[in-house]
């Protein structure tokens, strides 16, 4: 029998609930992607409708998947990188069923129809209420154990999930700043090209802090821990992190151009965008030479081969991020299947795969069993690649004939195609998009059956008698 | 208001370029080189 020092019960539950979310949001974001191939196939029921599916994906994916994989992840390294038992362990376990039940009745919510129509925050403010408090109670959580540290420096992993805590705490409370007018419905406190300036202040930070910021601090615990060698540049990391944390909060308004807001605004977004690539590029080259000094277990270790993967696509998505963000490439890229495509290039190909190679570390490790199939985790690497690059791929080639097509003039200079006929021309696109997205699908539910047949072989806890009994 | 905007903007880049000198300067490639072992050298603890 194992003896934990460290609270862990609580984090192999957040990685279960992790896989479920994953699992649920997927199989939603494979349905929007059919109904976008058979436009039919919502039955005329208004929980399927495109418009509430697929911010249901959103939410499970985002605020289901991905925030309860940065709790498991940040609560499992907070502990050990400080040399600490959790503080307030309680608090963690009133923060996970808080957390699963938002998310469940939020999911709910948005499918009977309610929504405050701002993007990846759409939850009513019922939910915005208990969504921060639940994320103060993550705060307390993180924070009290780094308080009560035994290593007086603070790993650098730390500094990005406390950088997640507390600027998705300012986000989240600055964008739901609303009027509630019944239940379910409330009018937010800003109006007009102020609403659109703080909504994507708030959804261009939510991508920077959580999906990346979140995700660093994943990489930066889990990618020594799986490689067996230290950071490779430990200054570099730091100098990253601040030049991360200083530049992506202005870069918002670069989802604006063109659109009523002031043109020093949208270029300022523009420029600080494409200095963000420095720091991007250096976390990138620190992971990758991180990875050069274990390059043979690269060939044999499937999560290994999980994190190197993801960071091959933090860096593709870093560096297209800052493109699309040029106004002149923009005014061909907006409202394209371009940015889908930017989107899950993110989404997939490094938030979703350096999760999926952390919880292959650590299953094994939370049930002190080794993984169940290492081939089955190969089959979920290949699929979850070749799911993730014919998403992409498709998305380009879609977004690219949009782009051609929205902006083809005809001799009196009018658009020369209607919304029908370019709409007409994704159909082969779309028709790949929903090929990769079952793919995809189809690697994490392998993932999940080898996971759960890990946990299934964990040795069975030996109940020890009572000490006047013992021989 | 677009004034007191960049002085804040500059006052605050300013800030940043400080914070980067420093944190560049203030610690040995020895102590550096100890914090990025912390991750592999935390399992065998028991605080």
């Amino acid at each position: 029998m194992t003896v934990r020092h460290y609270e862990d019960r609580v984090v192999t539950a957040f990685l279960y609930c992790a896989v479920f979310w994953a699992l649920l949001g997927m199989v939603a974001g494979v349905w929007v992607a059919a109904e976008l191939v058979w436009p039919t196939i919502d039955f005329g029921i208004p929980a399927l409708s495109f418009g509430r599916l697929r911010t249901a994906h959103t939410t499970l994916v985002l605020f289901g998947f991905g925030v309860s994989a940065l709790i498991a992840t940040a609560i499992y390294s907070v502990q050990r990188t400080s040399h600490v038992r959790l503080f307030a362990p309680g608090l963690a376990w009133a923060l996970f069923w808080a957390w699963q039940l938002a998310i469940v009745l939020g999911a709910a919510s948005i499918l009977a129809g309610w929504t405050s129509a701002k993007e990846y925050a759409e939850l009513e403010w019922p939910f915005d209420i208990a969504i921060a408090v639940a994320w103060v109670a993550f705060a307390v959580i993180f924070f009290g154990t780094i308080a009560r540290r035994k290593v007086e420096p603070i790993y650098i992993s730390n500094w990005f999930y406390g950088a997640l805590i507390i600027v998705v705490a300012m986000l989240h409370i600055v964008n739901s700043l609303a009027l509630p007018a019944t239940l379910g419905k409330s009018y937010s406190l800003f109006a007009g090209a102020q609403d659109a300036v703080v909504q994507w202040w708030y959804g261009h930070n939510a991508v920077g802090f959580l999906l990346t910021g979140g995700f660093l601090g994943m990489l930066y615990y889990f990618l020594p821990k799986q490689a067996e060698q230290p950071i490779w540049s430990y200054r570099l990391s730091i100098v990253a992190f601040w030049a991360f944390v200083y530049t992506y909060i202005w870069a918002g308004p670069h989802h604006l151009h063109y659109h009523a807001v002031p043109e020093w605004v949208q270029s300022l977004g523009m420029v600080m965008s494409l200095i963000l690539l420095a720091p991007s590029w250096a976390t990138m080259v620190n992971g990758i030479m991180t990875v050069a000094g274990a390059a043979k277990k690269l060939r044999t270790d499937p999560a290994l081969k999980f994190i190197v993967l993801a960071l091959a696509f933090y860096g593709l998505a870093t560096f297209e991020g800052p493109m699309l963000a040029i106004k002149s490439v923009n005014v061909f890229s907006h409202f394209t299947e371009w940015t889908i495509g930017h989107v899950h290039s993110g989404a997939l190909g490094w938030n979703a795969l350096i999760t999926f190679g952390t919880f292959y570390f650590l299953v094994p490790r939370l049930a002190g069993v080794p993984l169940y199939s290492t081939r089955l985790a190969n089959v979920h690497f290949w699929l979850a690649l070749a799911g993730t690059m014919l998403y992409v791929l498709a998305m380009w080639g879609a977004g690219v004939s949009q782009g051609v097509l929205w902006l083809s003039l005809d001799d009196l200079g009018e658009v020369r195609f209607s919304f029908n006929d370019v709409m007409a021309a994704m159909q082969p696109y779309y028709l790949l998009r929903l090929l990769a997205g079952l793919a995809f699908l189809a690697g994490t539910v392998l993932m999940a059956v080898n996971l759960a047949k890990t946990f299934a072989g964990r040795p069975t806890a030996v109940a020890m008698p009572p000490a006047g009994r013992r021989a | 208001m677009t004034w007191y905007l960049f002085i804040g903007d500059m006052l605050v880049t300013a800030f940043m370029i400080v914070l980067f000198v420093w944190l560049s300067l203030r610690s040995t490639r020895a102590q550096f080189d100890a914090v990025a072992r912390i991750p592999l050298e935390d399992e065998e603890r028991r605080g």
